[in-house]
């Protein structure tokens, strides 16, 4: 794994800021196209020179090993996204065993499209599904149906591209006989790649509101908990491990993008809304007014199109000392099943903590690593809050 | 000094939101003593609590110069008296002052629970009383009908009562012509030794402490030495004068004179409401009757939300006991609060106002244990303990038997609420003494109740079951044996401190079980299951659970979301640091509410 230090970004992250709807519990920056003050071509170029613009900013991309594109619904692009895929797998320098991965939604895909991602570069489409149920799919403002949905994994692995699937419990009036029931047909599709997420109601969303006004029901937490444990033990007897708190793979299809997030690695992004880490030396050839004494700097890029998109993007950043960088590494370290080793914990100073955590059952400790128990793994926040703040 | 054949010394009294306060105002303007452009509502209610309450808290004296019909100019001294219950003590100190009263009664409220004790305590006190029908501007005033009420209901001849408004000023100048008709004036022998009431006082940052007083024989002016009987502190005089309401310096008080003495004494605890001040030397020998220590009825513990306030609370309340000796505390500690005070206070109403006054004047952010009273605790070995905090209280073991402080307690209400006072009052372990008739709209209720049940939101559950038309008065009758018992909350197995309380043993299992409920609801889910429950020693009466928390994560967490996601994470950490920490368990403040208001 990268360390901190002068390392370059060698994973990126592109934002397209483009959906058909806005789904009812979604906080991510993304506009309608009737809301885009641009056209679709344009906002290729655009994000294909504010990546560009990197390199005279002295961060070129030195290998990179993924890219992903993420939005918002990047299928929204139609062609226009093998046109921005090929142009920043060029200008990255891709490795030839590059993961790129793709998000899109089962209605904005076409077996051609894919194939045409594939020949661009792509290996690799996460699929967001969500619910194979057609009530569910409509409660959560979803522009597809469950047909669409398995038409649409079985193109991806048409295509010869890996398929990761996004599906959600803790649905208001969701049972656990729908849950299995989803889940076993998500199975069914064949997909490496699995991601489970109980519904999380952010605030300012349509669906947080009908819950705080009873028009939904809001999720009982015990029952989420049963469907979390259901679903990790119905997956793992289809060879899916859990490999992350919200994430389960075959052997050797965890994903290489993601996984740079929970361990350290220095990470372009790039669009309006998009957020990168770098370190503080990269920070400061790359033009950030850095301190001394900062380690890791995080930046957020504007979430408007305006000023977002620009080659020189409005951004707020965040700088964080050496001490907060481990925590940070520690807390994020321990979302993977494996942990984090002893050198980690001890660098991060939070080894007293991870004895606290072992002690109400949340931690374990064994062959010098760290990791959470299944306790912890569904008291997550517990875990995180205290090695974060390392108390 | 004046001729006391000129002097009338005298104090409005009312039923709370009778008017007392704009009537008193109007006098101001009236006598030209405050000039209209200088004229605020309510000047003689000097705190923002009394203006906003609508109640007078401290007493008053001012001095007005009023041109009578007969051609004569009077000295008038109004002295306006503490208009609640609580303060009974300081309203009868002020009436000692005072030969006559000008008594209020609402033209459309008629006459209500305090209209009755005030009057009562006026005709003990030998007062000449003058009915004063108050608000007749009013659509729904029915003067006819309350002067049937006063005299049916008090007894007082109320055929030449005053009919007045306070509002509009008519009648005002009928009062005072009434006052300076029928109040008495001063009888006192200029000769002989000086004797004066003390019947208020209150702290001046740059003069000390300043006392209200009413001389009675004798006079006093400044540079003599004189002693406070009572508290056998001597001093000199260092300045005297008359309040028009400003302090205006004169020579000397003499026999009948209402104004106030300035000694430099730093320490109001020296100053007592009810003393008699004597000079030093060839003094009287004798005090004026009535004195009484303040007694403190009320109890709660009062901790700062935020431990390092503590420091402040403490110079807060030193600072407020400056102008209210009746505020007596000392330092409490709790395993559950951390470092506070015991306070104790006069009645609810009192340690509602020094708590507000605690919070806004101070920016203090407090909490409050449940109100208690002072209980009587004899153990098998014969001795008493004197509870005054839940934590006093003798092992059951050890517990021979207890005695609380009961009142008598007057209710007036119209006849068809009568139903629902009985039920309160039966709930609230009331014993009915009597009833009878006012008038055709008002029952007058007595029961004895303890101490314990009324400061328990009683008056708010009487006035919410009564439509608002309930009126209260009670006054303490003393000890009775009462089978009290302290129910202690366990959470997780440990007694928490601030959440006991003393109980009568009929009412533990119902309170125990009301409790241990909202407890459940309040205290959030924890990483483990938390118990809850009420005991009496080591007796389980109740037992709620609040299950463990099964799933507290944050599912989604890629490039973008670690930064909110820490931020998040640091949120619910503060919003934790905020709980009290009781072992494992956090408490949320909310919690401590809890058993302020428990309706069984």
């Amino acid at each position: 794994m990268s360390e901190a230090g002068t390392t370059l970004p060698r994973h990126v992250y592109v934002h397209v800021p483009v959906c058909r709807s806005k789904c009812s519990y979604c906080d991510f920056f993304s506009l309608t196209p009737d809301r885009l003050p641009v056209t679709s071509e344009a906002l290729v170029d655009a994000l294909v020179n504010q990546a560009r613009a990197w390199a005279e900013r002295g961060v070129p991309p030195a290998g990179i090993d993924t890219l992903y594109v993420g939005g918002g619904t990047p299928t929204m692009l139609g062609d226009g996204l093998a046109t921005l895929i090929s142009a920043l797998a060029i200008w990255a320098g891709a490795e030839s065993d590059a993961e790129i991965t793709i998000e899109a939604n089962p209605e904005s895909v076409t077996p051609e499209m894919l194939e045409l991602l594939a020949m661009a570069g792509v290996t690799r489409v996460s699929l967001g599904i969500q619910s194979l149920d057609d009530d569910e799919l409509a409660m959560l403002g979803r522009a597809h149906g469950a047909s669409r949905a398995i038409d649409a994994a079985r193109w991806v692995t048409e295509a010869g591209l890996d398929l990761s699937v996004d599906v959600m419990c803790g649905l208001p009036g969701q049972s656990a006989a729908d849950w299995r029931q989803t889940l076993d047909r998500v199975i069914a599709t064949d997909a490496g790649h699995i991601s489970v997420y109980p519904l999380s109601l952010e605030a300012g969303t349509p669906l947080a509101a009908a819950v705080a006004i009873g028009d939904a029901p809001e999720p009982d937490t015990d029952v989420v908990a049963d469907m979390l444990l259901e679903g990790a033990a119905v997956l793992k007897k289809s060879g899916l491990l859990r490999y992350e708190t919200a994430n389960y793979a075959r052997p050797g299809q965890e994903s290489r993008h993601n996984t740079a997030y929970w361990t350290g690695a220095p990470y372009l992004g790039v669009g309006p809304g998009a957020h990168g880490m770098l370190t503080a030396a990269t920070a400061r050839s790359a033009g950030f007014i850095v301190a001394d004494g900062v380690d890791r700097v995080r930046y957020a890029i504007a979430c408007s199109v305006e000023t977002g998109l620009g080659i020189m993007p409005e951004v707020t950043v965040e700088l964080l000392d050496r001490g907060e960088s481990a925590r940070e590494d520690a807390m994020l370290g321990l979302r993977l099943t494996r942990g984090i080793d002893d050198g980690l914990a001890s660098r991060a100073g939070v080894t007293e903590v991870l004895e606290g955590l072992a002690a109400d059952g949340l931690v374990v400790h064994a062959d010098g690593r760290w990791a959470t128990t299944e306790r912890g793994w569904l008291l997550g926040n517990e875990v995180f809050s205290r090695v974060w703040a390392g108390e | 000094m004046t001729d006391p054949t000129l002097i009338r010394n005298f104090s409005i009294i009312a039923h709370i939101d009778h008017g007392k306060s704009t009537l008193a105002d109007r006098v101001l303007q009236l006598t030209h003593t405050v000039a209209d452009r200088d004229m605020q509502e309510q000047l003689l209610d000097s705190m923002d609590i009394e203006r906003e309450r609508g109640i007078t808290i401290k007493a008053q004296a001012v001095r007005v110069m009023y041109d009578a019909d007969d051609g004569q100019e009077y000295q008038l001294n109004l002295i306006d008296t503490p208009g609640h219950v609580d303060f009974t003590y300081e309203v009868s100190r002020s009436l000692a002052a005072c030969e006559g009263v000008i008594l209020v009664v609402d033209a459309a409220q008629g006459v209500e629970a305090q209209t009755v004790a005030n009057a009562l305590m006026a005709m003990n006190a030998g007062l000449e009383i003058i009915p004063l029908i108050n608000k007749i501007d009013l659509p729904a005033a029915d003067p006819e009908r309350v002067r049937h009420e006063i005299e049916e209901g008090l007894a007082i001849p109320a055929d030449e009562a005053v009919l007045a408004s306070g509002k509009t000023g008519e009648g005002v100048r009928d009062a005072l012509e009434a006052v300076v008709r029928l109040v008495p004036h001063p009888v006192g022998d200029p000769h002989a030794p000086l004797k004066a009431l003390i019947f208020d006082s209150y702290f001046d940052a740059y003069r000390g402490v300043v006392a209200l007083i009413r001389v009675i024989d004798g006079s006093v002016s400044k540079g003599v030495k004189i002693r406070m009987m009572a508290s056998a502190t001597v001093t000199d005089v260092e300045e005297v004068g008359v309040r028009r309401p400003a302090n205006l310096p004169v020579e000397s008080l003499g026999v009948g004179e209402v104004g106030y003495l300035i000694t430099g004494l730093k320490d109001p605890a020296l100053v007592k409401v009810g003393d008699t001040v004597t000079l030093a030397r060839h003094g009287a020998t004798e005090q004026l009757p009535g004195y009484r220590e303040a007694k403190p009825m009320v109890f709660t513990g009062l901790f700062p939300i935020d431990g390092d306030q503590y420091p402040d609370l403490r110079d807060a309340l030193e600072r407020l006991q400056l102008n209210d000796p009746a505020l007596l505390w000392e330092p409490e500690s709790s395993h559950a609060l951390g470092f506070g005070f015991r306070v104790g206070f006069l009645g609810l109403l009192h340690m509602e106002v020094v708590k507000e006054r605690l919070e806004r004047e101070f920016g203090l952010e407090l909490l409050a244990t449940a109100p208690s009273v002072e209980y009587h605790a004899f153990r098998t070995k014969g001795d008493m303990v004197v509870v005054h905090s839940p934590q006093d209280m003798p092992d059951p073991g050890h517990l021979d038997r207890t005695e609380e402080p009961y009142l008598k307690v007057t209710v007036l209400v119209p006849p068809d609420y009568v139903g629902a006072v009985m039920e309160l009052s039966d709930q609230r372990r009331g014993t009915f003494k009597d009833m009878q008739y006012l008038s055709a709209t008002t029952v007058e209720l007595h029961y004895e109740m303890p101490l314990s049940e009324l400061i328990m939101d009683f008056f708010d559950q009487l006035k919410s079951r009564t439509k608002g038309y309930a009126s209260l008065d009670y006054e303490y009758i003393g000890y009775r044996e009462s089978n009290l018992v302290k129910l202690d909350i366990l959470l997780a197995g440990k007694a928490v401190d601030a959440l006991s309380f003393v109980v009568h043993r009929d009412k533990a299992y119902a309170r125990g079980k009301v409790l241990t409920e909202k407890l459940r609801e309040i205290i959030p889910r924890q990483m483990f299951e938390v118990p809850i429950q009420a005991a009496i020693g080591a007796k389980i009466i109740s037992r709620e659970t609040v299950r463990a928390m099964r799933k507290d994560v944050i599912a989604k967490c890629y490039g973008g979301d670690i930064s909110r996601k820490r931020k998040l994470l640091e949120k619910q950490k503060a919003g934790k640091k905020r709980m009290k920490n009781v072992g494992s368990v956090e408490i949320p403040q909310e919690a401590f509410m809890a058993i302020l208001k428990v309706d069984e």
